[in-house]
């Protein structure tokens, strides 16, 4: 079975944003909802919750065009739509009536083998399903998204004893595989997993500052180095909303049983309270526990402080001021940060030792094991580790013995004090409730390179990149330096893995599975080289950059870029060289040089211009080919996702787009391998370049944005010098077609004329200090 | 020599590019419908065409291969009929009607039909492959000046501010909305039929509901600190348009509707940077030439690429407003490239018969440094 349409009953913010989610995988939505007194279309909410999707940051669309495949209408009108649709997800209020009633509707007009799930966050099937007959139950489950659906990967799954296995599996596999979601399979308890725990620790984040009179900034930045969002927990509830506490908390509370540690920390400060009442209820309100003020102009992050209720200009802790440092005696950067006797210190450990102690007495309550509720809160919360691996890195045993030291109770799984996980011969293993490790299993086809690097030792290791070996004659590169970014170390791991995989193995693939891909080339190199002025030595630096990429594309086997997230300037550059790119969906890629005065100078103008040149259905002539790629590397232009990258030809029509990260490998190295039949490597590349009448062309249009206050000043030498390679430089002619090599040595000039000028100078240390780029 | 005259004219509705009803309408289909009205509203024979001479500022793609050969066979006209296709980018088509004068005076020919089309949707302006020659751009880089900044250079020379060229702009757009609400174009549009089976009769660039506020808060479309905005610009258009030219002997022969004598032409360079001003050198030539002076002049049809550039001219030919653009100009109704000069010549022409008055000029301005002038009597 297949899920070719989807309907979702409910176009509030999470069912709108589910629905454009499911178009991002290609497939058709109806979005209903109710008829709204006096409107002029009956389907108006439908209808402006489609409008706001395109607005929407972060985008919940991967493509503009992707709200086309959203069909508006209204459940008085339209329920019979529902008749030829595989998948109902029903994300109306959480009101047990309204959603009882919806279902009897439903199972009227939804076929027999179409999957009805609901999207509640709090309440039990078991309570949903009350009252109605097998014939519904048995096609009706859970299906919990986390908001925003398209960034956040947790699904959480709860499927009834009735529910037939072949629809949970439909589901699985579609919201795995086409959605791009970590299923993680819940008990059918109140709040699952991910709000289960989260709302507890968040009530403990809170009640601790406010009992302990720390202010927020200095509570949220403690929260920082346990792998936690920046936002903290107070930024956190302004996100969600001061106002939906108190619900949330209500709702718990009359769902759990007695007896559960959450009633102690069911308390709705007074300051909240009054907060909720005067409208400073987060960030869709008037400000929250931080708020952005103007003042003469300009922006201030101001904090609340929890005592006296008014707002300061936030400060930024220091972490060394949140703690003593008592790193000397302590295992680990979090046991020393946890065992320090300042505010912030105390503080954590109250947090920390509750939020850990309740979710380790969850299992097997709300999940089968502890490898279930990690996924749920790294995936559902962006935590960087879940409560148990953030328990390996504080130290089990030292954890339990510090409960034991307070006279606190320490839950059983915890009692043994051995790791939560282990390797053993090659393979994670986690415990189990017997205290026995079990293998850590993953989803049939998935592939990942932490877990293969368990495996075995690296085949090639230095400080910035490895080549690991992943099976059936594949090789893997990685990049590991900080943000992935490019140095020397790096280029000599790529031509030793060339001559590696040339002669021991079929195929290539570039993968990590960090956030980013690459931020692009390391700077620092480059900045010694410029305060030297050794120009020279810039030219170097170039040169390995262009040879080692040009050997990678010429290499005697098939190479596969493998990318998620950030892809950017060299980064970018590399996988403008594979013969084949598989990317993650949230693919975020771009030539950005010209942000720092630069133009991509290891091919990246070469290649790129080579994709809008040998693009069938471009419009003809030699200019428009070079106009597409001057706006694109010109503007620094990045895409917002892989579908996007496809449009900018960062992604050629042939190279694949894989949904869920966890198979970008598996989905790159099968490319690979189809690749490596009679592979042949590239015929070089000749450019018939119109030359200096381009180089006018283009500089006239840049002049014109600048006359329109588009460009800055140093943009307009920054674009002539893109355009002067763009263009083939001042002696080409059209009838004299240039070579690589060509292109490549004007890439060199432009680059070596550019950071020899005060400009770039400015916007290299402008973008090393603050990370953004200077507009000069 | 042989008395030229104008006897007919039509043109298509002129809809925005981009976002207007006509942009899936190939050029040359539209071309097409328009030449078949003409023939079908004069009733001239089409085997009496010597020619079909249209005017295209971009002819390539769609609307390149000498396309005027290629919409006398879409037009279904005899295989006898000749066509040519002219460029002198703005005045194309005004030009297209001066070689048919010309030819007819050499008695090369005695009816002609003169056309104009621009699909600024479906070409870019500029065209795809924009390539100048570098040793010119040295030596004249204002050759390929952007006709915005020639727009703010007429302003900053002749001291026209931002809010005259708005109550200019704002006149024209009231102009224009009168006459589409009194069906004052219902004589001259041929309604289109588009490949989504769509028919489109009403012009769709007019802003009937702007005003002064509403253009005030418009910014500058081409400099920072300049005063010339999309409000006080003609629009890229969507629009062809047609009129038979033909000698007075043939028409009275066969019975045509005349609605003006061709009296004298005239083209004429200046500066690239301040093209806008073109109309003032040709218009004089062709006063000359007509033994006319201004005054004499009761209708007057001033392509309007720019309000600022239409000021700057009518400083120096004082024209009263009470005879300028009496149905609107190009800033309200639009500016299709090949086919303005065809509109505005047609339309002076009809504005004499319909005004019942003497002589009547039509005139433009155009890119690279050029004026075009026609001046029409009554008959």
């Amino acid at each position: 079975m297949d899920i070719k349409k989807v309907a979702v009953i409910g176009a509030g913010v999470m069912g709108a944003s589910i629905a454009a989610h499911i178009t991002n995988a290609g497939v058709p939505v109806y979005l209903l909802d109710i008829v709204p007194k006096d409107a002029k279309s009956r389907n108006a909410i439908a209808e402006t919750a489609i409008k706001k999707l395109l607005e929407a940051e972060p985008a919940p669309l991967m493509h503009k065009n992707n709200a086309r495949l959203i069909t508006p209408g209204n459940v008085e009108d339209h329920l019979n739509w529902l008749a030829d649709v595989d998948w109902v997800i029903e994300a109306v209020l959480e009101d047990l009536q309204i959603k009882q009633s919806l279902y009897q509707k439903l199972a009227a007009v939804c076929r027999d083998d179409c999957l009805i799930s609901s999207n509640t966050s709090t309440l039990p099937l078991a309570l949903l399903t009350q009252g109605l007959p097998k014939s519904f139950t048995q096609r009706f489950m859970i299906t919990h998204f986390f908001n925003p659906p398209r960034y956040m990967r947790l699904l959480e799954l709860v499927a009834g004893p009735d529910t037939r296995p072949e629809l949970v599996e439909m589901v699985n596999r579609f919201a795995d595989i086409r959605l791009g979601k970590d299923c993680v399979t819940c008990k059918d308890t109140p709040g699952f997993i991910g709000n289960r725990i989260g709302v507890y620790w968040l009530q403990c984040g809170l009640l601790e500052a406010m009992d302990r009179h720390l202010g927020i900034e200095q509570a949220d930045a403690v929260m920082t180095p346990f792998g936690i969002p920046k936002t903290g927990i107070f930024g956190l509830l302004d996100l969600v909303g001061l106002d939906l506490i108190p619900h949330i908390l209500k709702g718990m509370e009359l769902a759990l049983p007695k007896a559960d540690a959450f009633h102690q920390v069911n308390r709705l400060p007074e300051r909240v309270a009054n907060m909720i009442k005067e409208g400073y209820t987060g960030r869709k309100g008037k400000g929250g526990f931080y708020r952005l003020n103007k003042t003469n102009g300009e922006r201030v992050k101001e904090a609340i402080d929890l005592e006296t209720g008014s707002y300061h200009p936030a400060e930024k802790p220091k972490t060394d001021d949140l703690h003593e440092s008592v790193g000397a005696i302590a295992k680990s950067p979090l046991q020393a940060l946890l065992s320090g006797s300042g505010p912030a210190s105390l503080y954590a450990w109250q947090v920390w030792s509750r939020t850990l102690s309740y979710a380790s007495g969850l299992v097997p309550e709300i999940a089968d094991d502890i490898v279930a509720v990690d996924t749920a809160m790294r995936e559902g919360f962006n935590w960087k580790y879940g409560p148990f691996e953030l328990l390996d890195q504080i130290d089990v045993a030292w954890f339990v013995d510090r409960l034991r030291a307070e006279n606190r109770e320490v839950p059983p799984l915890l009692a043994v004090k051995q790791p939560m996980y282990q390797v053993s011969s090659g393979q994670l293993t986690f415990a189990g409730l017997s205290g026995n490790y079990q293998p850590v299993r993953r989803a049939e086809g998935v592939l990942l390179l932490s877990d293969e690097k368990l495996r075995q030792p690296a085949v090639l290791v230095n400080p910035s990149a490895s080549l690991w070996d992943i099976g059936d004659g594949v090789a893997c590169l990685e990049f590991h330096s900080k943000m992935n970014t490019l140095d020397m170390d790096t280029m000599t791991l790529i031509r030793q893995s060339i001559d590696k995989v040339s002669n021991e193995f079929a195929a290539l693939v570039i993968h990590n599975d960090g956030e980013n891909f690459s931020a692009g080339a390391n700077l620092t190199l480059l900045m010694q080289a410029i305060h030297n002025s050794d120009w020279t030595a810039v030219e170097q630096l170039l040169l390995q950059g262009q040879q080692t990429f040009k050997a990678l594309k010429f290499a005697p086997f098939p190479v596969v870029g493998a990318p998620s997230g950030l892809a950017l300037g060299g980064g970018c550059e590399i996988l403008l060289h594979c013969d084949a790119i598989q990317a993650h969906a949230e693919l975020y890629i771009g030539l950005v040089e010209v942000g720092v005065g630069l133009v991509p100078a290891w091919g990246g103008c070469k290649e790129y211009l080579r994709r809008w040149l040998k693009l069938p259905k471009r419009p003809g002539g030699p200019i428009p080919p070079i106009v597409k790629a001057f706006e694109t590397i010109g503007m620094a232009k990045v895409s917002k996702s892989a579908m996007e990258a496809k449009e900018l030809l960062f992604l050629a029509h042939t190279d694949g787009i894989s949904m869920n990260k966890s198979r970008l490998l598996a989905d790159a190295k099968a490319k690979a391998l189809a690749l490596s039949q009679d592979y042949r490597p590239p015929e070089p590349s000749v450019y018939a370049m119109p030359g200096e009448t381009t180089r006018v062309l283009l500089s006239m249009g840049v002049k014109a944005l600048h006359l329109l206050g588009k460009a800055t000043e140093y943009d307009v030498e920054v674009g002539g010098k893109l355009a002067y390679v763009l263009s083939g430089g001042h002696d080409a002619d059209i009838t004299s077609p240039l070579t690589e090599g060509d292109i490549l040595a004007l890439e060199r000039e432009a680059f070596v004329q550019l950071v020899q000028q005060p400009g770039t100078l400015a916007r290299l240390d402008h973008m090393l200090k603050t990370g953004k780029p200077l507009r000069n | 020599m042989k008395n030229v005259v104008i006897a007919g004219y039509c043109r298509s509705p002129f809809t925005p590019a981009h976002k207007g009803r006509l942009i899936k309408v190939r050029p040359d289909d539209l071309a097409a419908q328009v030449v078949k009205g003409l023939i079908e509203k004069t009733g001239v024979n089409p085997h009496d065409i010597e020619d079909l001479i249209l005017g295209c500022a971009f002819p390539e793609g769609e609307q390149g291969l000498n396309v005027a050969r290629l919409i006398v066979n879409l037009a279904d006209l005899p295989i006898s009929v000749a066509g040519m296709t002219v460029n002198r980018f703005c005045g194309s088509s005004m030009q297209s009607i001066h070689i048919a004068a010309g030819a007819i005076q050499l008695n090369a020919g005695s009816a002609f039909i003169c056309a104009g089309v621009e699909s600024m949707t479906r070409i870019p302006m500029g065209g795809y492959n924009y390539m100048p020659n570098p040793a010119l751009y040295e030596k004249l880089p204002e050759a390929y000046i952007s006709m915005g900044d020639t727009a703010e250079n007429l302003a900053r020379q002749y001291d026209i501010s931002r809010a005259d060229q708005e109550s200019f702009a704002l006149l024209s757009q009231q102009k224009a909305s009168e006459a589409q609400q009194q069906g004052r174009f219902a004589d001259e549009i041929i309604p289109i039929n588009t490949p989504d089976s769509d028919l489109v009769d009403q012009d769709g660039c007019i802003r009937t509901d702007t005003n002064m506020e509403a253009m005030a808060q418009l910014p500058p479309a081409f400099q920072t600190n300049g005063s010339v905005t999309a409000g006080t610009s003609s629009p890229l258009t969507d629009g062809a348009a047609a009129v038979l030219v033909c000698s007075e002997e043939y028409a009275d022969a066969h019975g045509l509707d005349k609605l003006a004598r061709i009296r004298s032409i005239a083209v004429s360079g200046c500066a690239p940077e301040i093209m806008g001003i073109g109309p003032v050198g040709a218009s004089i030539k062709a006063l000359q030439r007509a033994g006319l002076e201004l005054d004499d002049i009761d209708i007057v049809e001033l392509n309007e690429a720019f309000a600022a550039q239409s000021l700057a001219v009518l400083k120096a030919l004082p024209v009263p407003l009470h005879k300028l653009n009496l149905d609107g100009g190009a800033i309200a109704l639009g500016h299709p490239l090949g086919a303005s000069g065809a509109r505005i010549t047609g339309k002076a022409a009809s504005l004499l018969k319909r005004e019942n008055k003497r002589y009547a000029l039509a005139t433009q301005c155009i890119g690279g440094g050029q004026g075009i002038a026609t001046i029409l009597e009554a008959i």
